[in-house]
């Protein structure tokens, strides 16, 4: 093994690079937002020129693509598929909902603020999001796994305790795995 | 406007049930106002004898200021295609009714949303559990004294909105010259006049 900050530097390029161009997107819809991924996925946007496509469960996914509101109850489950999913990986909170909201800001069921919950990467905003923005939100998320800047799993293990707190708050009835990654 | 088949069904229900207030209230549509006790015979007379074998719909509507809850069905017939729509009011304090499933499967999971959202106990339904809201423990959150601006404020993270985020309306309605509703100026305070 090669010890020097140089060649690893030069892996670190390599490694980088490999991420981002294959990014996959775990094929999980939550709101509304999931309208908008088969327009960008199919032909006319066609995202897999940039490496961007979807995969079928949580263990082989690098994206976790939050499309729209979240009710508690659904929170619940992407806080599973979010643990389950295997290094690297990374958040695009997608729609104004997950970022203040939106048009369920006084909803007695849904979350305002996704990253309170999860470490978000890329926010997207826009109700919803046409699929070029879609786009250009994977590109400035491939901008920053480029940079290695993208660390959402990082602050994630690190503020463990934080997040869990906020999502105990939320979600009552707290039956959930632990897992020891 | 032709209201034969209507103004039938509107005879052959006052005949059977004389307390029945019966409106017709335009082609095809049929408001049947009942007392709670009558419900379960009506319902089943309207899909035996009166061919309305569809149940549509069943809803609840909060009269806040009656401390009543109504109960709405919306019946379907098929072979006059009229729509019959039965309300009733119940007790809000006690809300209480029997089940119809024995009339509509499809009732349960009516029932089971209102009972969730409402409140309303049906006797008789043994799958009044948890339905759609999970972990639940709050005043059931369709009910009008539940404050929903209120719990969301306490349970959930809110982000402050922006310093210069103005309504458009003000600047719409200065370039046109139109007139801003009473209503809707309290939703379009331009922050740099306060």
């Amino acid at each position: 093994m090669i010890n020097d900050k140089y060649a690893n530097k030069i892996v670190d390029i390599i490694q980088n690079f490999a991420r981002k161009s294959s990014l996959w997107v775990v094929a999980y819809g939550t709101g509304c937002g999931a309208i908008e991924i088969p327009p960008t996925m199919t032909s006319r946007y066609d995202a897999e020129r940039f490496g961007i496509r979807g995969s079928a469960t949580p263990r082989q996914a690098d994206v976790l693509l939050i499309t729209g509101y979240l009710s508690t109850k659904t929170l619940k489950r992407v806080i599973r598929t979010y643990e389950q999913m295997q290094d690297p990986k990374y958040v695009i909170g997608f729609g104004s909902c997950t970022i203040n909201g939106g048009m369920y800001w006084d909803s007695y069921n849904t979350i305002k603020a996704l990253d309170q919950y999860l470490p978000v990467d890329v926010f997207i905003n826009g109700c919803m999001p046409r699929p070029e923005a879609v786009i250009s939100g994977f590109i400035k998320l491939q901008e920053l796994i480029k940079e290695g800047k993208a660390n959402g799993a990082q602050k994630y293990k690190e503020n463990l305790e934080w997040y869990r707190e906020n999502q105990r708050k939320v979600i009552k009835n707290w039956k959930m795995p632990d897992y020891n990654w | 406007m032709n209201l034969e088949k209507e103004n039938k069904f509107a005879k052959q229900i006052n005949e059977t049930f004389h307390s029945a207030v019966v409106k017709v209230q335009r082609e095809r549509r049929i408001i049947v106002e009942l007392r709670s006790d009558l419900i379960p015979p009506f319902l089943s007379f309207a899909k035996e004898y009166l061919s309305f074998i569809h149940m549509a719909h069943y809803s609840c509507v909060d009269w806040l200021e009656e401390n009543k809850f109504e109960l709405v069905f919306m019946l379907w017939s098929y072979e006059e295609d009229v729509m019959l729509i039965v309300k009733t009011k119940i007790d809000r304090e006690k809300p209480e009714f029997v089940t119809i499933k024995h009339l509509w499967p499809q009732a349960e999971t009516y029932e089971r949303e209102i009972h969730e959202m409402y409140g309303v106990d049906f006797k008789g339904n043994d799958r009044l559990g948890e339905f759609i809201l999970e972990d639940w423990d709050d005043l059931p959150p369709m009910r009008r004294d539940f404050d929903t601006v209120k719990y969301a404020g306490e349970h959930y993270f809110t982000r402050p909105g922006r310093e210069d985020a103005q309504d458009v309306r003000e600047t719409i309605a200065r370039h046109s010259g139109e007139e801003i509703p009473d209503f809707a100026k309290k939703y379009s305070i331009r922050r740099d006049e306060e």
